[in-house]
């Protein structure tokens, strides 16, 4: 018996040892002057949680905003609310998935399953009228943000899901600036300049229309006044360089060479052939191809004279599928102006200024993170999704970080950091295809 | 011999070469007086301590000990609320200790099978860090035959071979993901095993106040052909090889110390000790992958360490012949230091050390020691030179411990 007690003693001893953990305490989290209690995110498929080239619930749930909105509850944020498709409708829009690397090579395939459509001609979206506090609105850009009927049946479908019918005809601009926020993130005009540049630099149609820094500027000035009308707070992101993602470098020349020589040719190929503004010529290493060229399947077949696609100045590779080096130019300058606007516009409303343009292009050369190597290479740099333009869910995570830094540096508040190595890179398969 | 070796490796303590500081657990007396007493026990831990001062042991004995190190890390990211422990576990080091010869002779023989380094780290898969560490083990063994001779009556000389058998026991994730969204594992097991040696002399001016010099060499282990396994989705698994292996290098430094011993009263004891370790072998650990691809690429880690040291008081209190006390403490400094050269295998700083214990002789062959030692690592802030992981680490270290000789 009384040994029965000694052990138990010793036990009890042994467990008040176990528990004395090291206590560590460097960080009290603190608003500042800021007010959270509405925050509202506004900006594009980046802000909406867009990724792999749809929107479906699991990239809403890691959306940028919605990180830095869950690291807001330990600031007394509020409830922050997406418009999220429901679990029946989890995969929204459609993505795509990595079904196989074949020798390296991606191959994948569309989701077609529990998808949101309401309408498939014209596509159309389980409506979500509910308030929200993320507004990301995929495809949005700064000049339609003002223009009316974007939200109709004949618009953006991700818009029109958003707006209860009666105000179908009410712009993104109107909506985005009354909803009675305390605090606003603003992340709008890539589109402006992405959409002309993924297009390859070819204007066919509003979506892919170059704005021009005059409109862009005038816009975004009006924009930012609407926004800090009441005083309000918020942060400005800039628009990150076409070059520093893997839709424009993952496609080289080299690559594209070496894929049509792999079918050993009589005799080895040493051009590609592209059209451009001023006429057909040789490729360079500055010209880029747009990551969908490859799965185009277009490369090296004959035309109806023979002559294999892109291989010959008679049939070279269309426009819209490379951003040539003029074209590139042309981009890079207009993204540069933009930013010059938006941080201006920081500069002359006191915002906070979270400088993704600056922070990608760091990450195109390759970071390490926490012991993560992270850069721009297509799937396996784990920051961009498989569309090559969209984040992972750790590319969210660095882009919360981020927002959260500048808002802290601005303002002096403390906002705690997101913990990049509880989101995942892209899903790779577990299984080998023959 | 070779089934022996291997139950004793089994069950042997996980020990962290790669540690900042020696943690000296190898008798549960020196323990007991902060880990000095390497001038003030003639018995048979004298083996590890002070191999000198076996030939002054006037009988022959066998003890064995054990502990069970609680290493608890915590780790809070700059700009983060959160904090993350290490995971609660338990590593057990022993030693084993036998002298034996002539009773009152110029010489005594012995061996020692003891553990010099301990700590064993695992942060588990979910932390900020994973990608740098998830877990670290180094289980390592020094077996060590000695033999020690009286030059007068006062002065006495000693040396033994030191064989060790290390193993290494190394997780961390990889930033490749399965399709539920977890990371990939690497897992690096390898045995090794490196020689060295361990000499001293030790000098009695009157039965009471003693001085001990001894120095322990380096022991540089090397593991080959350890087996490196990734736990990667199937569509990548061509860019890690399976069943393929590494080899690395281990230095385990050397340590110079030195201990006096004098009587305070008839029944209070002092012991001082003072080391210096020779960390500075330790610059970099290296992983060489037997087959490299583009993606697994050989790893070259930056250590940097430094010399480093520690001072050591303790006391005895002789109650009567059937019950000693003791109480100790001392300072370790860190080999860590710059604070870019921080790890999460090695969070290590500047080491405060208390500790106690006991010594219950039922019969006067044999005796009961327990010990009681607790080191806390002071906190460091760190922004890592090879994986950036920035924040703040801090650690305490508990470690009771029980052993029992006998004598003849």
């Amino acid at each position: 018996m009384k040994k029965n007690k000694l052990y138990i003693a010793a036990a009890l001893a042994l467990l008040a040892i176990a528990s004395c953990k090291p206590t560590l305490d460097e960080y009290t989290p603190s608003a500042g002057s800021l007010n959270f209690s509405k925050y509202v995110a506004i900006g594009n498929s980046l802000t909406a949680g867009y990724a792999d080239g749809g929107l479906y619930l699991e990239g809403q749930k890691v959306a940028y905003p919605n990180l830095i909105a869950e690291q807001l509850k330990q600031v007394d944020g509020s409830e922050f609310k997406s418009p999220f498709f429901s679990e029946d409708q989890a995969n929204g829009s459609g993505y795509i998935t990595l079904t196989a690397l074949v020798n390296g090579q991606p191959v994948t395939a569309q989701v077609t399953d529990k998808l949101a459509y309401r309408s498939a001609s014209p596509k159309l979206l389980t409506k979500y009228t509910d308030p929200i506090n993320n507004l990301g609105v995929p495809g949005m850009r700064m000049d339609m943000a003002f223009a009316a009927g974007v939200g109709s049946q004949a618009g953006n479908m991700y818009f029109e899901r958003l707006l209860p019918d009666a105000d179908a005809m009410k712009t993104y601009f109107a909506y985005s600036t009354t909803q009675n926020h305390t605090f606003f993130s603003f992340a709008l005009g890539n589109n402006d300049a992405l959409g002309w540049a993924t297009n390859g630099g070819v204007e066919d149609g509003p979506t892919s229309t170059l704005t021009s820094t005059a409109l862009f500027t005038s816009l975004l000035g009006n924009y930012v006044t609407t926004l800090t009308a009441g005083g309000q707070k918020g942060v400005l992101a800039t628009i990150p360089d076409v070059t520093a993602t893997p839709y424009f470098t993952t496609v080289t020349r080299a690559a594209l060479l070496a894929a049509v020589n792999a079918t050993n040719p009589p005799t080895p190929v040493t051009n590609i052939y592209i059209a451009t503004k001023s006429g057909p010529r040789a490729a360079t290493d500055q010209d880029y191809f747009v990551l969908p060229f490859s799965s185009t399947g277009l490369l090296g077949k004959p035309n109806a004279a023979q002559i294999p696609y892109g291989l010959h100045p008679l049939n070279p590779v269309e426009d819209k599928y490379v951003l040539d080096v003029s074209e590139t130019a042309t981009v890079v300058q207009r993204i540069k102006e933009y930013n010059a606007a938006i941080k201006a516009a920081a500069n002359s409303k006191g915002l906070a200024l979270a400088d993704v343009h600056e922070f990608l292009n760091n990450v195109k050369g390759g970071v390490r993170i926490n012991g993560l190597a992270v850069s721009a290479k297509y799937i396996t740099g784990n920051a961009f999704s498989l569309d090559g333009i969209h984040l992972t869910p750790i590319g969210n995570a660095l882009m919360a970080n981020i927002f959260i830094s500048a808002i802290n540096s601005k303002y002096g508040s403390k906002i705690p950091q997101v913990d990049v190595a509880k989101y995942r890179g892209v899903k790779l398969p577990d299984t080998v295809t023959k | 011999m070779k089934k022996l070796l291997f139950s004793i490796l089994c069950a042997s303590p996980s020990l962290l070469f790669a540690q900042g500081s020696q943690v000296n657990l190898q008798s549960p007396k020196a323990v007991g007086m902060g880990g000095a007493g390497s001038a003030y026990f003639l018995d048979e831990s004298s083996i590890f301590y002070s191999p000198g001062a076996l030939a002054k042991m006037d009988h022959n004995a066998i003890s064995v000990a054990g502990n069970a190190v609680m290493y608890k890390s915590a780790f809070q990211e700059v700009g983060s609320t959160v904090v993350y422990h290490t995971r609660n576990q338990i590593s057990t080091p022993f030693s084993l200790f036998a002298a034996f010869g002539p009773k009152n002779s110029w010489w005594k023989a012995g061996i020692g099978v003891y553990t010099p380094y301990g700590g064993a780290v695992d942060w588990g898969k979910d932390w900020v860090g994973k990608f740098s560490l998830v877990s670290l083990s180094l289980r390592a063994i020094y077996i060590q035959p000695t033999l020690s001779f009286k030059l007068t009556e006062n002065f006495s000389v000693g040396g033994g071979f030191v064989y060790n058998v290390g193993t290494v026991d190394l997780e961390n994730s990889v930033p490749v993901f399965y399709p539920d969204g977890h990371a990939g594992l690497a897992t690096l097991k390898g045995t090794g095993t490196g020689t060295g040696y361990n000499v001293g002399i030790h000098y009695n001016l009157e039965d009471d106040f003693a001085i001990s010099v001894s120095y322990r060499s380096k022991v540089v282990t090397k593991l080959k052909n350890g087996d490196a396994n990734f736990d990667v989705p199937e569509s990548v698994a061509s860019n890690f090889p399976a069943g393929n292996k590494f080899s690395a290098e281990l230095p385990l430094p050397s340590t110079f110390a030195a201990g006096v011993a004098f009587p305070i009263s008839e029944k209070l004891k002092m012991a001082l000790d003072a080391t210096i370790i020779n960390y500075d072998i330790y610059k970099a650990l290296d992983f060489d992958y037997k087959e490299n691809t583009p993606v697994l690429q050989d790893t070259h880690s930056p250590k940097k360490y430094d010399k480093a040291g520690s001072v050591k008081a303790g006391l005895e209190y002789i109650a009567s012949e059937r019950l000693q006390l003791r109480i100790g403490g001392g300072v370790i400094a860190t080999p860590v230091q710059q604070s870019a050269y921080v790890y999460p295998e090695t969070p290590d700083n500047t080491r405060y050390l208390i500790s106690g214990g006991f010594t219950i002789k039922p019969s006067p062959k044999f005796d009961v020691t327990g010990s009681f030692a607790y080191q806390r690592i002071v906190a460091r802030q760190s922004t890592n030179v090879e994986s950036h992981l920035s924040g703040t680490y801090a650690t305490n270290i508990f470690a009771p411990g029980i052993g029992v000789s006998y004598k003849w």
